[in-house]
């Protein structure tokens, strides 16, 4: 490594130092002693003419030169003279070949820099301006980040500046005539550029000082730096009021991102994801879990798997950037669909100032493993209540999913024999397999590779990219592939038109994906009552002797199934082909009028497949097979007219008028054949009862008209005013639509105090912004409107008979109506080195559409209505640092986001409205005037006057209450997240950090365990009793510590975490999480000049590293799977999260 | 031009919201089978796991806690029963609402849907206590939080309800054969039943004091002054039974112990000693194998076990060391390489019951005992046994005066002693009646509530002071759901637990 250093010292200093050309013509080499003694120059020449003999002819217009020439008298050449007395004009002269010296006008001699403009990892920037703001010089970088820029002589200050870079001054650069500068900088990219441009709404991009509420922006190299298996993972910790609930429910698992806190939780409260203009969320983003998958899955049907959507499947290496429009105000020109914000995804073009291909190869490579495992008991097995004795088959119990049981001593009992799949007749010792079931998930494994090209020709400009990711995940035989392809086009028609298109083909295709929750069919459902007293390898013949294909060996508690049989026989597939794209044209009918026509596609079909084996379950004895048919196409259609105008050179006027046409539909063909006639033999033929087929399908169309005025005076002074009418078709009932059609408004305005105030000059920049925002939403779910009959057991009556519909529709639903208030500032100062962006925001939902779980003695399971009022709001804060820069050399750059978010629930139709019920014990998410969104109630202990936790005066369990109580709420308060980078010459090392606070959420995973005493919080009192912490009542009323033993240690358990008692396994979800780690190298160009490579990066990055929280189970941050949704609050059985290593490797050619 | 644009932007919304697959109206016909499916179908899923263990048929052996025969079942119970009732009352109501719209009138689909609602809303009130009735199913009408009716109210429109039923039903208009899997479509026999269940309603709170004199007047119009008027079921063929056609995993008539509950769950808890030990002690032909059983079966579908019929006591101590003894048969079971099949109740097609023949037998035997009718109690018990057994063993006849009736009673001891006093002879015929209540939702534990018998043993292990429970306590969801009303429910009848009298066990 030092001599690669050492050579690259030398290729400097071999560089040739530029021709230094004589300064002029060398007169004859006559030596005449001269002096000018304060003389004017005319006079200097004529005493010069009478010494030498040759004359001196000027024009004497020309030479108007009244100074004063002083030169000491001294034997000289004539030229040497001829130089001093010129000296400091803007002349020069020359002698003929008859020695005559003509006076003329110096020709102007300029020097050059010279250089290469790289980012932080030495890439190249094409495309960077260099510029000398004193002479209005400026150039642009090549393909290879060189640069060459010519300028008069002089000191100069340089200005070296990228988009989403910060602008680089380079101070007192000495330019000399005829000579070469060299000037090599690497920029820093970030969000400082005081001008940068973001993507806003509709796609109209603007300069951020000008933009009146919120935005943030990432770039790629932010979210490819530490890769997952679905990207969005990466907005984890760096944009502060964004959350991600993730599924983690298989290799697919998907994410949903929301912006600002749930103020709506049972319906949308997504953010929008607009990739290149195409809306992705509601038809190839639209995650179906299939109508019969519940998580908590007692019926024992199929369990729902994560069959993920298409937002995971966009490459992160084709994202050029996103920009999160965070408040509805940034996303009111989206119409109802931005009311929860924005994610705005610009994938990659070609870049029109490469003159040859530019060809990209990124490979990347990941382990991943569980991170965290609940702590587990290995003293106790199989058993209850402190029995002593064990037999397989025949013990007391011995069906028992508990390990309430005999301790471990080594004792010797008949046990199961796996060869023989009964009770061995030879008794073996009594011992713990510790920790195996940890054994059975393996390390999953993702390598993806991704290639691009990009050019140029003539006035068009291509990108094709190709990817391919193939997955393992860490439950075995699951895992996906992956494979896309995306293509830009862009071609300047003529000069006044543009056509430019995207389209991103992706296919997914998987064999088996993990089925998620509680319920027969599950894994984490057999992780509970898995067994410490037993072998995992015993399971791994999994067919009853001799009953092979038909009957499941399980030598346990009847509820779970083989988990290797789950995983070999229990198999979901899917195969899903997605297509987005958009077709541009955009025309400059005159200079200040512009058309813009644009048609967006996102279609989806997708084609999955259920295998069940004979001995499934209750529902399923003779196995299964069902597929599902999925189409989902959305189309739009938008026009947008903009006109600007420059008035005297102050006012900025753009006013943009647009109209759109959605179209939305969604069709799912689910048929089953619930029985096999051959074991095993999964196709439609095989069916053992007639077929069953299930039609589900939906449909909607939202026509919207808007518009934009857009003002910006003198360069600090911005307001933007919007409008818009949307027309949702799901408003509509069959008779009428009078609901459909709203219209909302909003003000913003942003004032750039830098430019309007001279400020002292650490503030490099400050900027005020202000918005108020209506955003009205129908939601975009149909059929909500009218009541109707559904088909009886899905169609099978003999005569087609009907039920009434669980869901209670509502004719009169109407549009919610959000308004929200913005305030924030932006605010550089140190030469943009430390800035914080702040926000504030407040406002309400009224009429939100929610989701209420009603008494089911009114008839239904569930109603839709109109809420009342909630109000909103929070504050966020963003500070990017860099605290250390040195020039080459060591660079530390830190950020820091914060977010809080409350709110309250003003009004609403009724005192109490459930949103969701838990599981057990009364769990329940209810909204109550003067609450929260996200309350937990349930029932819990019940407590003294001073709070201490009562327990039973003869059995010693603690009391359990019988009405449900506040619990906690179960939305974070506030999130946290602290990064650092640092650079070191070609090495860059990211960490992150994040953290949140003040939410809590109920564990099925732990009351469960703890009921099966699994875990090592069971342990102690066994079984010689146990004291509770609290205190017992006494006959008259008062209280006393605590001083029953309680025997039964089940009970004493199941009192305090049990079914009964949501509190006990309520816990507070509060994390702190090493969330990446990266480290990057970067090769340097000229020493990969022989290889042909433009560029080598390799690095190697971990995510989900550690989380430290009081959270008992695996990832306090799950979310758990509901239809098309996925929730937090109730944690039902969750796959063990993941820690992910791997290497990223990026080459360019 | 801007106008004809705005107006034609709701233009066929109408038409793009209308839901191409749900059906917007409907004709009573085509809610009556899954509804009783649907109610039959949860009745009989916590017969199975919640009276039989409560009412001895049978035990879990297990030690683990909150065990249902040990009186001391959580309260995760009682959302189920709640749940899948109310829903399908919901579709019982809408019945009589769409056979009263003119395009639909229909006389008979109105008195069987107010049949069905009694019966529905029978079962929820002596599982509950107070519940709401009038308003339940009324969430379409804006009543998302229904008030709760006092038992006595709830019970008194009953009455009213089948009233009218029985006057509804007796013009005897058509109705669709295919979509009743109960009567197959005959109006005659609907109205029967409609009068049986309003005898068994009536029975129920004969001995509450504040309406005893009015349901006994009742039953002895039914029974004796206006029978005529009030025909009741005649013969188990007159049974109210849904019959599982659906064999193996076929179509929506499946018995439900086969869909909902696994074979190895089905065979797990032994029979109880108290309901076999009186079998066997019979020589009764519902478990005799070789003379009544075929395929070596017996017809109730109980695995012997390895010594012969017994049964494990019930209310046991945790840590007693008890094995299975007899256990019912699940259908995958083998005899000689032959699957147990429909030979097993989890695949029997006669487990869908609502209201049999023997039942009322025994209704009426207790009327006549009390001396509310002239008839004779003697001759009702003897009928009630005979179709008892009749039921389950169609070779056996159902009229008690054959000779194999009398050789079974005589050899089983149990002949009508008229020595006794009144509490022996209820003891006699309720203990005969628990057999003919077997699998029939939660008429066991209501008749045991009501009356104290059949005297079941008490096991150590009892909880809840070893009192029978009396109730459910409510859904702990709908403390949110519905917060005032079940806040007036509880200080109208008492504190949410199970050992909380409804207002017809009270004294």
């Amino acid at each position: 490594m030092k001599k690669l250093w050492l050579l690259t010292i030398l290729v400097f200093l071999l560089i040739p130092p530029g021709s230094l050309q004589a300064q002029a013509q060398v007169a004859k080499n006559k030596k005449i002693s001269y002096a000018a003694e304060g003389v004017t120059l005319k006079a200097a020449f004529l005493e010069l003419e009478k010494l030498s003999g040759f004359s001196v002819s000027y024009n004497n217009t020309l030479l108007n030169d009244r100074r004063i020439v002083k030169i000491v008298k001294r034997e000289r050449s004539l030229s040497e003279i001829m130089s001093l007395l010129l000296d400091g004009t803007a002349f020069t002269f020359k002698q003929a070949d008859d020695g005559k010296i003509l006076i003329i006008t110096r020709v102007a001699d300029k020097g050059k820099i010279t250089g290469r403009i790289t980012d932080e990892s030495g890439q190249p920037l094409p495309g960077a301006t260099i510029k000398i703001p004193a002479v209005n010089v400026s150039a642009q970088a090549m393909d290879d980040g060189s640069f060459s820029l010519s300028a008069e002589p002089g000191i100069y200050d340089v200005e070296l500046s990228y988009i989403s870079f910060q602008t680089l001054t380079k101070e007192n650069i000495r330019i000399n005539a005829n000579a070469t500068t060299r000037l090599d900088a690497s920029l820093v990219s970030g969000s400082n550029d005081l001008t940068e441009v973001v993507v806003t709404a509709l796609g109209i991009r603007r300069e951020e000082k000008s933009l009146g509420y919120s935005v943030t922006k990432i770039d790629s190299n932010q979210l490819t730096n530490a890769v997952s298996n679905n990207w969005t993972d990466a907005l984890s910790g760096k944009v502060a009021g964004l959350n991600l609930v993730r599924s983690n429910g298989g290799p697919a698992g998907s994410n949903k991102i929301i912006l600002r806190g749930e103020n709506n939780l049972t319906g949308d409260n997504e953010a929008l994801i607009v990739v290149d203009g195409v809306v992705i969320n509601n038809s190839g983003g639209r995650r179906t879990a299939n109508a019969s998958d519940g998580v908590y899955g007692t019926g024992s049907d199929n369990m729902p798997a994560d069959y993920g959507s298409s937002l995971n499947d966009i490459n992160p290496e084709d994202i050029e950037s996103v920009t999160v429009l965070k408040g509805p105000g940034a996303a009111a020109l989206y119409g109802q669909r931005g009311a929860n914000g924005a994610l705005i995804i610009t994938t990659k073009s070609g870049n029109s100032k490469k003159k040859r291909i530019g060809i990209k190869f990124t490979s990347n490579g990941s382990l991943e493993s569980a991170n965290r495992w609940p702590d587990m008991q290995y003293e106790y097995g199989l058993g209850l209540d402190g029995q002593a004795d064990y037999a397989y088959g025949t013990s007391p119990n011995s069906g028992s999913s508990s390990a309430y049981g005999p301790r471990f001593e080594g004792q010797l009992f008949y046990q199961y024999d796996p060869v023989t799949q009964t009770r061995s007749t030879v008794a073996t010792p009594w011992v713990p397999y510790k920790n195996q079931i940890r054994d059975f998930f393996q390390a999953g494994q993702n390598i993806t590779n991704s290639l691009a090209l990009d050019g140029a020709y003539n006035n068009t400009t291509i990108r094709v990219s190709a990817t391919n990711q193939n997955n393992t995940w860490i439950v075995p035989n699951t895992g996906m592939e992956r494979t896309s392809a995306s293509l830009s086009l862009n071609s300047k028609v003529t000069p006044k038109l543009n056509i430019s298109t995207k389209l991103n083909y992706n296919n997914r295709f998987s064999d088996n994906l993990p089925g998620n929750g509680y319920g027969n069919q599950s894994l984490m459902y057999w992780f509970i009552f898995w067994q410490p007293n037993a072998d995992i390898n015993w399971l791994k013949n999994y067919w009853v002797n001799g009953q092979e294909d038909k009957l499941i060996k399980y030598p346990y508690s009847s509820f779970p199934e083989n988990p290797y049989a789950i995983v070999n026989e229990f198999i979901n597939r899917t195969s899903r082909n997605g297509l987005t794209g958009n077709l541009q044209a955009s025309y400059q009918l005159t200079k200040a009028l512009n058309l813009q026509l644009r048609t967006t596609m996102d279609l989806a079909s997708e084609k999955r497949a259920q295998e069940r084996p004979y001995d499934a379950g209750t529902k399923l004895p003779q196995g299964s097979y069902r597929t599902q048919d999925i189409y989902g196409q959305e189309t739009s259609n938008e026009f947008l007219i903009r006109y600007t105008k420059k008035v005297k050179n102050t006012l900025d006027i753009s006013a943009t008028a647009g109209g759109s046409q959605l179209r939305n539909k969604y069709n799912k063909k689910d048929l089953r054949a619930d029985g096999l006639k051959i074991p095993g033999d999964y196709y439609m033929t095989n069916n053992l009862y007639p077929l069953i087929s299930i039609p589900d399908t939906s449909r909607y169309r939202i026509n919207s008209l808007y518009g934009l005025v857009s003002l910006g005076y003198k360069d600090y002074l911005y307001m933007d005013i919007t409008g818009r009418q949307d027309w949702n078709s799901v408003l509509a009932t069959p008779t009428r639509t009078d609901n459909v059609g709203f219209f909302y408004p909003s003000v913003s305005a942003s004032f750039v105090l830098s430019e309007y105030f001279k400020l002292p000059k650490t503030i490099s920049f400050a900027k005020l912004r202000a918005s108020v925002s209506q955003v009205g939403s129908g939601a975009n779910v149909p059929y909500r409107t009218s009541y109707t009959y559904g088909l009886a057991a899905n169609g099978t009556y003999p005569d087609s008979a009907l039920n009434n519909p669980g869901v209670l529709p509502n004719p009169n639903l109407k549009p919610l109506k959000t308004t929200t208030y913005e305030f924030g500032a932006d605010l550089r100062f140190f030469n943009s080195r430390l800035n914080f962006d702040v926000a504030y925001y407040a406002g309400n939902t009224k009429n939100q559409i929610l989701t209420r779980v009603v008494d089911r003695a009114s008839g239904y399971n569930q109603a839709i209505i109109n809420a009342g009022q909630i109000n909103n709001s929070g504050i966020e804060l963003a500070i990017n640092a860099t605290p250390i820069s040195v020039k080459e050399g060591f660079k530390w750059t830190a950020s820091f986001t914060f977010a809080a978010n409350k709110n309250k629930i003003i009004s609403l139709p009724d005192s109490s409205i459930i949103l969701r019920t838990g599981p057990i014990a009364g769990g329940q998410i209810v909204a109550k005037v003067g609450g929260s969104m996200g309350d937990l109630y349930g029932r819990g202990y019940v407590r003294s006057p001073d709070g201490q936790v009562v327990f039973d005066g003869t059995t010693g369990f603690a009391k359990i209450t019988s009405d449900v109580t506040y619990l906690g709420n179960t939305i974070p308060k506030y999130k946290i997240s602290i990064g650092n980078n640092f650079n070191y010459r070609r090495f860059s090392l990211g960490v992150l950090f994040d953290a949140q606070v003040g939410a809590v959420a109920h564990s099925l995973l732990n009351y469960k365990m703890v009921e099966q005493g699994k875990l090592a919080s069971t342990l102690p009192g066994r079984y010689n009793g146990i004291i509770g912490n609290g205190v017992v009542q006494n006959p008259d009323g008062t209280f006393r510590k605590n001083d029953v033993i309680a025997y039964d240690i089940d009970e004493y358990y199941r009192s305090n975490m049990g079914s009964e008692n949501a509190e006990g396994s309520t816990f507070s979800t509060d994390f702190i999480k090493f969330r990446e780690a990266s480290l990057n190298y970067t090769f340097n160009p000229r020493l990969l000049r022989n290889t042909g490579l433009s560029s080598i990066t390799v690095g190697v990055y971990g995510r989900n590293l550690f989380i430290w929280s009081p959270w008992p189970m695996f990832d306090p941050e799950f979310g758990t799977l509901s239809g098309t949704d996925i929730v937090t609050g109730f944690e039902i059985g969750q796959f063990p999260s993941t820690r992910t290593v791997g290497f990223n490797l990026i080459i360019g050619i | 031009m801007l106008g004809t644009t705005l107006s034609s932007c709701d233009k066929g919304f109408e038409e793009i919201n209308t839901d191409p697959i749900n059906i917007l109206s409907t004709t009573p016909d085509k809610l009556l089978a899954p509804a009783l499916v649907n109610t039959l179908s949860a009745g009989m899923s916590r017969n199975r796991s919640f009276n039989n263990e409560l009412m001895q048929v049978t035990v879990s052996l297990s030690d683990g806690d909150g065990t249902v025969f040990r009186y001391e079942y959580r309260r995760t119970w009682s959302d189920y029963l709640w749940n899948s009732w109310y829903v399908q009352l919901n579709n019982f109501k809408d019945i009589y609402i769409l056979a009263k719209q003119p395009e639909n009138l229909n006389t008979s689909y109105q008195g069987i849907s107010l049949i069905c609602q009694a019966w529905v809303a029978s079962m929820l009130t002596d599982t509950y206590g107070d519940v709401p009735f009038k308003e339940a199913g009324e969430g379409k009408n804006g009543k998302l939080e229904p008030v709760f009716d006092r038992q006595k109210d709830i019970y008194l429109d009953l009455f009213n309800k089948l009233e009218e039923a029985n006057t509804l039903l007796g013009k005897g208009q058509e109705i669709t054969a295919l979509g009743d899997p109960v009567y197959k479509g005959d109006v005659s026999k609907w109205r029967k039943f409609g009068n049986s269940l309003y005898l068994r309603l009536l029975m129920r709170v004969s001995g509450k004091s504040e309406v005893a004199a009015m349901s006994i007047a009742k039953i002895k119009e039914i029974l004796d002054t206006k029978a005529s008027d009030y025909p009741v079921i005649n013969s188990n063929a007159e049974s109210a039974v849904l019959k599982w056609s659906g064999q193996g995993g076929s179509g929506p008539y499946v018995n439900p112990y086969y869909n909902g509950v696994r074979a190895q769950d089905f065979r797990a808890p032994s029979i109880c000693k108290f309901f076999i030990d009186h079998l066997r002690d019979w020589q009764d032909p519902r478990i005799d194998i070789s003379t009544y059983g075929t395929g070596g079966v017996n017809r109730l579908g109980i695995n012997p076990g390895s010594t012969g019929f017994s049964g494990v006591p019930s209310g046991y101590a945790i840590g007693t060391n008890l094995n299975r003894l007899s256990y019912f048969y699940s259908y995958d079971q083998l005899i000689s390489d032959v699957a147990v099949g429909n030979k097993s109740l989890q695949q029997s097609a006669t487990t869908g019951i609502l209201l049999n023949y023997a039942e009322l037998q025994f209704i009426r035997s207790e009327a006549a005992l009390k001396g509310w009718t002239s008839a004779s109690a003697e001759e009702h018990y003897n009928k009630g046994i005979a179709a008892a057994i009749n039921y389950w063993v169609p070779a056996f006849s159902a009229d008690p005066s054959s000779a194999a009736f009398n050789k079974y009673v005589t050899e089983a001891d149990i002949n009508w002693d008229a020595s006794l006093n009144t509490e022996g002879k209820m003891e006699q015929i309720h203990l005969q009646k628990y057999y003919a209540l077997f699998l029939v939702d939660m008429q066991q534990w209501f008749e045991y509530r009501r009356t104290g018998h059949p005297v079941l043993p008490k096991g150590a292990g009892l909880r809840n002071n070893g009192v029978m429970p009396a109730r459910m306590s409510y859904p702990v969801y709908v403390q949110s759901a519905n917060p005032t009303n079940y806040k007036l429910a509880l200080s109208a009848q008492g504190a949410d637990e199970i050992s909380t009298n409804v207002w017809w066990q009270k004294p």
